[in-house]
């Protein structure tokens, strides 16, 4: 039987050994702790795990999980993959997200027995969130030469899986500013002036990696239609960043109760780290 | 002929579990979210026996939020004797959930009448 890429299914996806998936686990394990160890270290987050209402809680969730399965699509390590590997992939880097969240929080007695449940699982399942899509990240990426090996590049190309990637690499970014109460204050105290100048660097940088970086994938962007093309990469991948960073900032709790210019600050100032992702991310993902 | 799922024993084992706790975190979740109600945090304080120390005594205060949200900034001010009077300051307070803590006053709990006096916190 064929795959997607016409290749042998048997060749690209033979069974591995157990060692093998060994050493994949252990890079999801470690691309979970090196995306997210910062967030697991925010006490911001840790509040947020006893505040969040718990409706908010589970659509964080599901929006991971479809976010993983986005991912593991459009830049995981098979993209001959079917959507039914695709989920399994998913579930088991949230799973993994899970466990390492618990295991650090514990170790950092930021959880215990003595504690009711929900105050343990709230905890938890914030900071799990983003130790999942870092492990999914590290699986992909910090492999050697498996990783490339799956990748024909033909899905990451169409507008559906850049989008994706953007919003992965945004999140993944931005996820360990957008608690701080320092966006909040950021976003408050900045004249509209440098708020407007922060949103021109964001665009300018965006545009800097995306058309004059030798980021691995930018020439999709850059060479695919010229001119256009790229102000529509740029366009794109800002707004991506300034969605992304609305989503994380409504997350976390800190559009609650704001007026509209703090909204707005707030946005623009988690947009920055969100258009490095976004862009940088994006290209470093694929 | 449909493609097979080609996964060793590990692979499963990882599997398995991520889907037990993915399912049970969701399950979980949906059952609080519908148990869960609106009420604004409820915060009581209750005063624990006293306990001598050098040059005074502590009491033990247990500061609890009956309500469905989380209180902030929970102030507790607590009557000693001779005037005396011992703030205690709990950052956060999830809903349903307890904290401890202690203020301390000079002299005899004999002396006084102890009591709290008030009970501050923010709503986020």
């Amino acid at each position: 039987m064929l795959d997607r890429s016409g290749e042998s299914s048997s060749t690209s996806r033979a069974r591995r050994t157990i060692g093998e998936s060994f050493r994949e686990y252990g890079r999801g394990v470690a691309g979970g702790l090196l995306f997210s160890l910062p967030l697991l270290y925010t006490a911001e987050v840790w509040h947020t795990g006893f505040a969040m209402p718990v409706g908010r809680m589970l659509a964080l969730v599901f929006l991971t999980l479809l976010l993983l399965l986005g991912y593991n699509r459009y830049a995981g390590l098979r993209q001959d993959s079917s959507w039914i590997e695709v989920a399994i992939d998913s579930v088991e880097e949230m799973g993994l997200g899970l466990i390492l969240s618990t295991f650090i929080l514990y170790l950092l007695d930021r959880i215990g027995l003595e504690q009711p449940v929900h105050e343990i699982v709230g905890q938890i399942v914030v900071a799990a969130m983003t130790v999942a899509i870092g492990v999914s990240v590290g699986t992909a990426q910090l492999g050697g030469e498996e990783s490339d090996a799956g990748k024909s590049g033909e899905i990451a190309v169409t507008l559906g899986g850049r989008l994706v990637l953007a919003w992965c690499g945004a999140v993944l970014f931005a996820a360990n500013i957008a608690p701080t109460v320092e966006v909040l204050l950021l976003g408050t105290e900045m004249s509209p002036i440098r708020l407007i100048a922060l949103a021109g660097l964001s665009i300018a940088l965006s545009a800097v990696i995306l058309y004059s970086s030798d980021f691995r994938g930018s020439e999709g962007w850059a060479k695919a239609g010229g001119l256009g093309a790229v102000l529509q990469g740029i366009v794109i991948t800002y707004a991506v960043a300034l969605l992304a960073s609305a989503a994380m900032l409504w997350t976390f709790g800190r559009l609650d109760g704001a007026t509209l210019p703090t909204i707005a600050g707030e946005i623009v100032v988690l947009g920055l780290a969100g258009t490095l992702g976004a862009s940088a991310g994006r290209l470093l993902l694929q | 002929m449909k493609k097979p799922l080609d996964k060793n024993a590990l692979e499963w084992t990882v599997f398995g579990v991520g889907l037990i706790l993915v399912l049970a975190t969701i399950v979980y979740l949906a059952r609080e979210a519908l148990a869960t109600g609106s009420l604004p945090p409820e915060v009581t304080a209750v005063l624990g026996p006293p306990r001598p120390g050098r040059d005074g005594f502590q009491v033990p205060v247990t500061v609890q939020n009956r309500g469905d949200r989380v209180a902030e900034d929970v102030t507790v001010t607590v009557a000693g004797p001779r005037d005396q009077e011992a703030v205690l300051t709990i950052g956060f307070l999830p809903r349903h959930s307890k904290r401890e803590g202690w203020v301390r006053f000079r002299g005899s709990p004999a002396d006084a009448q102890l009591r709290v006096t008030s009970i501050g916190f923010a709503s986020p």
